[in-house]
């Protein structure tokens, strides 16, 4: 027997999603988080057309009227350090000049 | 259609959890709001009995604050009665999976909140000794110690930690799809993508408009969570509620190694690693407004990576996958409102949990149908009147540990 | 392992006959390369300490240490492989062991145990790089055929443009077509610099935030730092992902985007299989046929079948034979398969931008009008992000969309 697979990060297969359908979660934000397709490391890049035109079959719905899940930064996994000296990061209290990276830009640069 | 091959220990499928019919003329509670609170009052009505439930979202199921929590379940508090309340939700938590028959992974890791002031330290001990008093087990711990039990930890700055082991963290989605389930075989509708644009009261009750029809309800029950105000607008009730947005991410799946929720007073940093082994977090981004805005933004992700990295040094090439937001449900003086103002007094809500909610909500949803269906009201509703605003009475202790 | 320096690690392992990279999360199938252009997540591996890095997406240098990921004792051969045959048609991991108290209990321990990919990194004292801002007039995302017209067109207009790739090398689909190949990629990336504009690769736009600054930032995570860009106009030019096709056992190691495939014999030399079946979608039948031929003529045996005749494929831990459903099986040591790329939109969507699903150009297209404009006043798009349309039709549609983001964002 085999598998198909509509989602590789998350092994979701075509069977899940119909059985997704079947316990009338239909919607594709309702069917990202009943079956995990999308959740992955690729963000759905891979499955989320791919889904969205099996959901279309399997609930007769015209494709136009299906919409993607919700596009969530980032767009490709970002390891935290690239983050870390970001002029927009929140300073608390205790956070005032203990890196040696403060010398960085104030916090809210952009608005001026 | 069928489920495939599909292994569900459920068997085949039989009715679908949401419903697509159409909105019945008349029922005798109508639910605003299909997240966790509105699901669990309606599955612990039907369970008690009253199955004349119909249950609407605006949205899809779990698109509101319940989708988009931590998961974080803890009986670290200030006040005893949210104490009191958290150990009965924890133990409601550790039979759910069995009871409701979907899976949520609660995993009792414990909770570790870090103190890097002797002012934090001070409000650690104070809550410990009433959180003792409960019989909450809870105890300080010095840093090395708080090492011991998350090694990945730089302690640098760190001078205490209260550590209760039985606090802990469970994937929120499926207490939505049990609930839902349930209730949906219990007799309760669900009806998604059914917002709510207009209510008239009458004399027999409570007209709710829907761009899917009407529906007559004697008694309404609004579990909108941050939308509250906006619902009870429509019919002349103020609440003095207000959302915050509040931003939370999720990172590659790793192997387990992290055992506690870990959370820093002083930044509002909170992380744990779900089941799935993504450490899931976030932390306060102090200077915002009151917004039902849910766009990400690269301040929270910034402002959380510094924290965290520098809290966890051997974090720093983890990698963010995703981010998302949600809405706190503020509340002035930190309590839930509950219960029915006295104008409108089939009008219920349950509001104000300040991003606490979710966790409330297996032991609200239980009170407040034993409540509706004639039991004496629990102590909390006595606490959590919309009129203590009006009055000015107040709703006795202010709770002070709304983080993480 | 020799590998040539600046070539992708996958590029090394697959020349090397490295198959099985890692298993998968739930039920513990093979994973390798599939798409070669670091969307998929087929072949994560751990490189120097560091956990589900992309293969693809890793230049070689001497002493780089890569592991596979995620299986005992070793990704060819994995104990918890035998989940995937106690669940053949799939399970409903929410219902799993809700019978006692007990049982999901142990459910929730075995769970957790098995759970994520990859381990912590090793290391605490990784670096956290400057984060630098740039104000540009055009910002075009993607250095493809259309990215790297649109960027040229922009500049001669006068226009102050920065363009950005995420792959290490510029040049998008035209490195993975036979029909062009690597001196086309490298012409029109020459063009660029000869225009004025700046050309950044491996910089990956990874988000679009509304909220944190006037006309909202555009962060960029490039190879030394990230990058917080703001523009008058921003273009889309970030193409389409190879995605698979729904036929049995269609993740089998082995089974690899025909783009994958193409990026693999055209930018790096490296001839995937010797006998190869090319499975398509007919709305793709043109560089189909343009890749079979060159497959062909570098020494493969190559048979193209119509996707919607594929039954499933055979083999376990490399992919053996396709099976038609006529039951007609035909021999192979590699499947590429054609479909229509996946418009890659989700930044587009991060701005606003309406899309719709359109089955025949591959997916969630960004709905423009003849100038590229979106339904978002200052952002544009072009090439396969709008549509499947192949890189001429791309290139062409570039070049009249950066001019009109030039005269826009300089009148």
């Amino acid at each position: 027997m085999s598998k198909i697979v509509v989602c590789r990060c998350e092994d979701v297969t075509l069977a899940d999603l119909e059985h997704s359908v079947a316990r009338g979660y239909h919607d594709i934000e309702e069917v990202k988080r009943y079956t995990g397709f999308g959740t992955g490391p690729c963000q759905g890049k891979e499955c989320v057309a791919v889904v969205a035109c099996a959901l279309a079959r399997l609930t007769g719905a015209a494709p136009a009227t299906v919409p993607p899940f919700t596009s969530r930064p980032p767009l490709a996994p970002t390891p935290l350090r690239w983050f870390v000296r970001d002029p927009a990061a929140h300073r608390f209290a205790d956070d005032r000049g203990d890196d040696a990276d403060d010398g960085a830009a104030p916090a809210t640069d952009e608005e001026a | 259609m069928e489920g495939g091959n599909v292994i569900d220990e459920h068997g085949p499928a039989g009715a679908p959890t949401l419903a697509r019919a159409p909105l019945p003329p008349r029922a005798e509670y109508v639910v605003i709001g299909a997240g966790v609170m509105g699901l669990s009052i309606a599955y612990h009505l039907a369970r008690r009995g009253v199955t004349d439930v119909v249950v609407i979202d605006r949205g899809y199921l779990a698109e509101g604050a319940s989708g988009r929590n931590g998961g974080g379940i803890r009986q670290q508090w200030s006040t005893e009665l949210n104490i009191r309340l958290m150990q009965q939700s924890v133990e409601l938590c550790r039979r759910f999976a069995v009871e409701l028959g979907v899976n949520v992974w609660f995993r009792q890791g414990g909770y570790l909140f870090l103190a890097r002031t002797a002012a934090e330290v001070q409000r650690l001990e104070r809550n410990i000794a009433l959180q003792n008093r409960c019989g909450v087990a809870t105890r300080m711990l010095d840093a090395g110690a708080a090492g011991d039990i998350v090694p990945e930890l730089s302690l640098d700055g760190v001078v205490a930690a209260a550590y209760n082991p039985t606090d802990g963290i469970l994937f929120p989605w499926p207490f939505l799809w049990g609930y839902a389930r349930q209730a949906a075989a219990l007799g309760v509708q669900l009806h998604t993508h059914t917002p709510v644009v207009r209510i008239d009261a009458g004399t027999t009750g409570y007209r709710v408009h829907t761009p899917r029809g009407e529906v007559v309800a004697r008694r309404l029950i609004c579990a909108a969570g941050a939308w509250t105000p906006e619902v009870a607008r429509m019919i002349d009730v103020e609440v003095p509620t207000w959302p915050i947005r509040h931003e939370i991410c999720s990172s590659e799946p790793l192997k387990p190694f992290l055992k506690p929720m870990v959370s820093e007073l002083s930044s509002g940093l909170y992380c744990s690693q779900s089941m799935r082994g993504e450490i899931v977090g976030g932390v306060t981004v102090p200077g915002h407004g009151s917004t039902y805005s849910m766009a990400s933004t690269l301040e929270f992700v910034a402002t959380y990576a510094r924290r965290l990295v520098r809290l966890m040094p051997r974090l720093g090439d983890v990698k963010i996958l995703r981010q998302w937001a949600g809405p706190y449900d503020c509340s002035p003086d930190g309590n839930p409102i509950l219960g029915a103002p006295p104008e409108h007094p089939d009008f219920y809500v349950a509001c104000g949990f300040v991003g606490h909610g979710f966790m409330m909500a297996p032991v609200i949803g239980k009170l407040y149908a034993d409540w509706l269906t004639g039991d004496a009201p629990h102590e909390i509703f006595q606490r959590s009147t919309l009129a203590r605003f009006r009055d000015g009475a107040g709703a006795g202790d202010k709770e002070d540990f709304n983080i993480g | 392992m020799r590998a040539f320096e600046g070539e992708s690690v996958a590029a090394a392992l697959f020349a090397s006959g490295t198959r099985v990279l890692a298993r998968s999360l739930k039920y513990h199938r093979p994973r390798t390369f599939f798409c070669m252009s670091g969307h998929c997540s087929g072949c994560l591996v751990r490189a120097d300490g560091v956990p589900n890095l992309r293969a693809c997406q890793i230049p070689c240098r001497p002493g780089l240490e890569i592991q596979g990921q995620n299986a005992y004792p070793s990704p060819d051969f994995d104990i918890l492989g035998a989940v995937d045959f106690f669940f053949a048609g799939g399970m409903d991991h929410h219902t799993l062991m809700t019978g006692s108290r007990l049982l999901n209990k142990v459910a929730n321990k075995v769970v957790r145990q098995l759970s994520g990919l990859g381990t912590l990194p090793g290391h605490d004292d990784a670096v956290a790089p400057e984060v630098r801002s740039i104000e540009v007039d055009v910002c075009v995302i993607g250095a493809g055929p259309a990215g790297l017209a649109a960027a040229a067109a922009a500049a001669r207009a006068g226009a102050h443009v920065l363009c950005l790739d995420e792959q290490l090398r510029a040049g998008g689909s035209l490195l993975t077509d036979p029909r062009h190949g690597v001196a086309a990629a490298d012409a029109a990336v020459r063009d660029v610099h000869d225009a004025g504009a700046g050309l950044i690769a491996g910089a990956c736009a990874i988000a679009f935030y509304p909220e944190d600054a006037a006309g909202g930032v555009l962060a960029v995570a490039a190879p030394d730092g990230l990058l917080r860009v703001r523009a008058r106009r921003w273009v889309w030019a970030s193409g389409g992902y190879p995605v698979n096709l729904l036929f049995g056992d269609n993740d089998r190691p082995g089974v690899m985007a025909a783009r994958g495939v193409g990026r693999l014999l055209v930018q790096h030399r490296v001839l995937a299989g010797g006998r190869i079946c090319v499975v398509e979608d007919p709305g793709v039948a043109a560089y189909a046929g343009a890749l079979a031929a060159a497959l062909h003529a570098a020494g493969a045996e190559v048979e193209r079948v119509a996707a919607d005749a594929v039954e499933r494929v055979r083999g376990r831990s490399w992919v053996k034979a396709v099976q038609l459903r006529t039951g007609k099986k035909i021999d192979c040591d590699l499947v590429a398969v054609a479909a229509v790329p996946s418009p890659a939109s989700e930044g587009p969507r991060q701005h606003g931008c309406a899309v719709t699903l359109d089955p025949p150009r591959g997916g969630f297209r960004v709905v423009v009008d003849d100038d590229g404009h979106t339904t978002v006043a200052d952002v544009l798009a072009c090439g396969d992000v709008t549509g499947h349309l192949g890189p001429d039709a791309a290139a062409a549609m570039g070049a009249r969309v950066g001019a009109v983001a030039a005269a826009e964002a300089c009148p």
